[in-house]
């Protein structure tokens, strides 16, 4: 039997971060981290198959973690969807996002739960 | 109703070879297997010929008009007594009783005069069927059908067509001439236009050929050029989309 996906949540709202690894465990293996300093080390220790990545996290930002992630030889083209409140209307954020490449950048208000699960699965092929 | 539109009902004709003396009086009838259609409550004209009436003299007869069931059981009865001198054409009509169950019934008319030695009648079968708005059932349910039939394949045609458009309306702009350290800005913002167009129409179009620095086709949405850093362009889309849309934009990076 094919060992199962790993996908690492790494978000501060443990309601959502619940809802969707409630969503998701019964086909992947779920990892949950609520600050970017966790989710980073998760990251780089368990190496999962997917990384769904929020901005806005405690003592890391969430695209902080991003970046340290993607300086790792392995975390270079690990796929991240970042799922965030954020708009990106930020010059700023617009450069990083182009740089370090996520898959998805997506808004939650236009994002329904299920949604984003079957993204996750589409890009891990289930 | 005008007899006119009634023609499939113009079914009886009688014909009565009479002559002066009862003996030699004949029946003749032509609307045989001719089969009518009436709702009840509409009024069915019978066609009636009576001839060779008489030698000069008037003949009192007594006509009588029937409607009867397969069963031959009478739903209707009328009489009328008119004097023929040699010949009469008229159409008559009679009002099928309202409460007339659908089903196939007689026409039955039949003659008497003074001195009549044999029965003379005739008759012709009839279809009795309800209307639906102004048609009959079985006509109702036929053009329904081929109606329905219609509209369902506009639909799909429709459906395809919309398909279709949208399928060439929407697809990704290939930036493969692009250089690599830029293209991913094309590919963004492109992406990202067709997607907002997807939401909320060509207004998506207007918005980003008005942002500062993006140069696009204002008919398909390619990304042309930029003046100004394509970060830049890609903050104040977004922002554009929020201030006058009201909506967040998410964004898809294709593979490489």
């Amino acid at each position: 039997m094919a060992k199962q996906k790993t996908v690492l949540i790494i978000e501060d709202d443990k309601s959502l971060s619940h809802a969707l690894a409630d969503i998701l465990c019964p086909k992947f293996s779920i990892l949950e981290a609520e600050s970017g300093e966790k989710g980073v080390e998760l990251a780089l220790s368990k190496h999962p198959n997917l990384i769904l990545l929020d901005l806005l996290l405690p003592k890391m930002d969430g695209m902080t973690a991003f970046k340290e992630i993607r300086k790792d030889p392995w975390g270079k083209d690990v796929p991240v969807i970042i799922l965030t409140n954020v708009n990106a209307t930020d010059v700023k954020l617009v450069e990083n996002m182009v740089t370090n490449k996520p898959l998805f950048y997506l808004v939650k208000v236009d994002w329904k739960i299920h949604d984003v699960a079957k993204k996750i699965e589409d890009v891990l092929k289930i | 109703m005008k007899l006119r539109n009634k023609i499939l009902l113009l079914g009886l004709m009688l014909i009565f070879f009479c002559q002066a003396k009862v003996a030699l009086a004949q029946v003749d009838t032509t609307n045989a297997g001719f089969v009518a259609k009436v709702a009840p409550g509409e009024l069915m004209p019978i066609s009636v010929k009576l001839s060779n009436f008489g030698a000069g003299r008037r003949v009192d007869v007594e006509i009588k008009y029937a409607i009867l069931t397969e069963a031959s059981e009478e739903i209707y009865v009328s009489r009328d007594t008119m004097a023929v001198e040699t010949t009469a054409n008229f159409v008559k009509t009679v009002q099928v009783p309202f409460d007339t169950i659908p089903g196939i019934y007689i026409a039955k008319t039949t003659i008497s005069y003074e001195g009549q030695q044999v029965p003379v009648s005739t008759q012709f079968p009839f279809t009795v069927e309800r209307k639906i708005l102004g048609l009959f059932q079985d006509d109702f349910l036929r053009y329904a059908g081929v109606i329905i039939f219609f509209c369902i394949l506009m639909f799909s045609l429709g459906r395809l067509f919309v398909k279709r458009r949208n399928t060439t309306r929407f697809a990704p702009v290939d930036y493969s001439n692009i250089p690599r350290q830029n293209r991913i800005f094309y590919e963004l913002i492109s992406d990202t236009v067709m997607g907002m167009r997807q939401r909320v129409g060509d207004a998506a179009l207007d918005i980003a050929s008005r942002t500062n620095g993006l140069v696009i086709d204002e008919k398909t949405g390619r990304v042309l050029k930029f003046t100004e850093s394509p970060s830049k362009v890609v903050a104040q889309l977004v922002s554009g989309y929020e201030k006058v849309l009201g909506q967040k934009t998410s964004f898809f990076f294709r593979k490489t």
